[in-house]
């Protein structure tokens, strides 16, 4: 080995130590562990082969998990974009103060989510909230609305999560945005396009990739997303009305101590994802829908 | 016309990303008295007894003080890390190099909560659990993948010439990359240090997994725990909330131009 790349390895070391050691070892123990009945605390374990896989498959928690987490990550995603994108538009328009306002939209994303939560708990609380007493006060409603109750605790985790998040699809949309080459815009005024006209033939193709990069990341993000949802209702009450596969696996593992099962739900969400992913680029990469 | 339609839209965004936050804030400054009353915009007697009772109260300033020096600690190590592997990764020739560069972005996409059990019991086994080393090697390992391809992107950006007039005139490796290459590196290190400072102060899975003593807690851990002991103390809560969120946009605020910029170039996970 010449000098040189002996050099740039040990460079490297420090950084594929720790990626190696923390996160591939980790992953591929994970698999293994998933095979085995473990305590989450004691070094006791037996070898049950695919039988937690067998056990999810009729598990019907596990399925009212799947069906939580996939309406929490599909309504989240959409309604990210839907605030998301109009808001990148807004923001690529030259009018004064805009790199204020830049700045102000990233709040949400740069606090801990803690913080998001408490939040909401409070503007969402029944009786002394904010929210209920605007409702109130224009005539929405009579009685105060229990949004953290049983009803209403999906639509307060969608709303919490759509502002904590959308800032993201803000900033990443509006870093293409400002990329896409003003002649574009100039050729389609001069041949008498309108402004919507303009967004659905220039903007929009133009965007068409990074709108696929920004779906299948906030999707598998929103998937996988534990803090938010756990922070908002814990594991007890209201909990199993948003009980998401990230909250369940955790539960299996740190509440019920049966690592193998948490290990097993984790493979079973990473497999979940990556089915996704591929159906995802079949479906959109190859036939460049938006073009 | 469409100066008034753009205006009107740019209030509405504005409310809706900072209004809460706003609101936090005016809780946090109100008398009980008024917390519990028909909601007004702004305190009628603003007063910091709900700070007060924050910092002689509770562990809270333990907390903050935990997770500063984790944070710090996390920022210091990753820079340190992802800076010798950056420059590895494109100043010197080596079989696998481009494959291995490649690698590390793919371990991005593991979410914490796919690998926390292994996780936890690896750093059991290792006897680092529950200290604040677990903390900072775990925040420092999720955070390699982004300043990695961020650092690179900045050094690929940097012409060999400067380094090489400077080896030329005498100095070493080191020095030179000292005081030529990271200086030129700037927006990229300061871009990787708040996505560090930001990922290491808000985590709560990590904190919550690995730490189990109340005096090793970090703010969101410790503050969480504070809004579930007993009959939610609204003001007090709002002032945690305050504290916690004014490091982050200050730090946020220095540099907002250089965090946008390395956005631009690798994107933020979460």
């Amino acid at each position: 080995m010449r000098k040189s790349a002996l050099v740039g390895w040990l460079l490297l070391a420090p950084s594929l130590l720790l990626l190696g050691g923390l996160v591939v070892f980790p992953v591929l123990y994970n698999v293994w562990l998933s095979l085995f009945d473990k305590h989450a605390f004691m070094p006791v374990q037996a070898f049950v082969g695919l039988g937690h896989y067998r056990y999810f498959a009729t598990d019907p928690e596990f399925w009212t998990s799947f069906y939580y987490g996939s309406v929490y990550a599909g309504v989240t995603m959409v309604l990210q974009l839907g605030v998301g994108v109009p808001a990148a538009l807004l923001l690529n328009e030259a009018f004064r103060g805009r790199n204020l306002l830049r700045g102000f939209v990233l709040f949400p994303y740069m606090i801990p989510t803690i913080v998001a939560v408490i939040l909401w708990k409070w503007l969402l609380n029944d009786s002394y909230g904010l929210v209920n007493h605007l409702l109130r006060q224009a005539g929405l409603v009579r009685t105060p609305v229990a949004w953290l109750g049983p009803d209403h605790i999906m639509t307060a985790l969608i709303v919490t999560s759509v502002w904590q998040f959308f800032p993201f699809v803000v900033v990443t949309y509006l870093a293409r945005l400002q990329t896409i080459a003003p002649e574009l815009y100039e050729a389609a005024t001069v041949d008498g396009a309108s402004t919507w006209r303009r967004f659905l033939h220039v903007t929009l193709p133009q965007t068409a990739s990074v709108l696929f990069v920004i779906v299948l990341l906030r999707s598998i993000w929103m998937f996988t997303k534990f803090d938010t949802v756990w922070l908002l209702a814990g594991e007890g009450g209201v909990s199993r009305y948003i009980r998401t596969l990230p909250v369940y696996a955790y539960s299996r593992s740190f509440t019920y101590l049966q690592a193998g099962m948490g290990a097993a739900l984790a493979v079973i969400m990473f497999a979940m994802l990556l089915v996704a992913t591929a159906v995802y680029f079949r479906l959109f990469r190859t036939e460049e829908v938006f073009a | 016309m469409r100066r008034v339609s753009l205006y009107g839209a740019g209030l509405v965004l504005l409310v809706g990303a900072a209004f809460p936050l706003f609101w936090m804030l005016s809780t946090a400054l109100k008398p009980s008295g008024e917390i519990f009353a028909t909601p007004r915009l702004v305190p009628l007697h603003p007063t910091l007894e709900n700070f007060q009772r924050l910092f002689a109260d509770t562990s809270f300033l333990v907390f903050f003080r935990n997770s500063v020096m984790v944070a710090g600690a996390t920022v210091l190590l990753t820079l340190a890390v992802s800076s010798l592997g950056a420059y590895s990764l494109t100043r010197y020739r080596f079989r696998g190099r481009d494959a291995v560069a490649g690698l590390i972005l793919l371990t991005y996409m593991f979410a914490p909560i796919m690998i926390i059990i292994p996780f936890y019991i690896l750093v059991k086994q290792l006897g680092i659990v529950n200290t604040h080393l677990a903390l900072v090697l775990s925040y420092t390992t999720f955070c390699l993948p982004f300043c990695l391809w961020v650092l690179r992107a900045f050094f690929q950006s940097i012409p060999l010439e400067l380094e090489e007039a400077a080896l030329v005139d005498g100095a070493g490796r080191g020095r030179t990359v000292w005081h030529v290459v990271l200086p030129l590196a700037l927006p990229g290190l300061i871009a990787a240090a708040i996505f560090t400072f930001i990922l290491a102060w808000n985590d709560f899975l990590f904190a919550l997994v690995l730490i189990t003593s109340e005096e090793l807690k970090t703010l969101p851990v410790g503050v969480n725990d504070l809004f579930n002991a007993t009959i939610v103390d609204w003001g007090m809560i709002m002032a945690a909330g305050v504290m916690i969120t004014v490091p982050t946009v200050c730090f946020f605020a220095a540099v907002q131009r250089y965090l946008v910029q390395g956005w631009g170039s690798g994107g933020v996970k979460g």
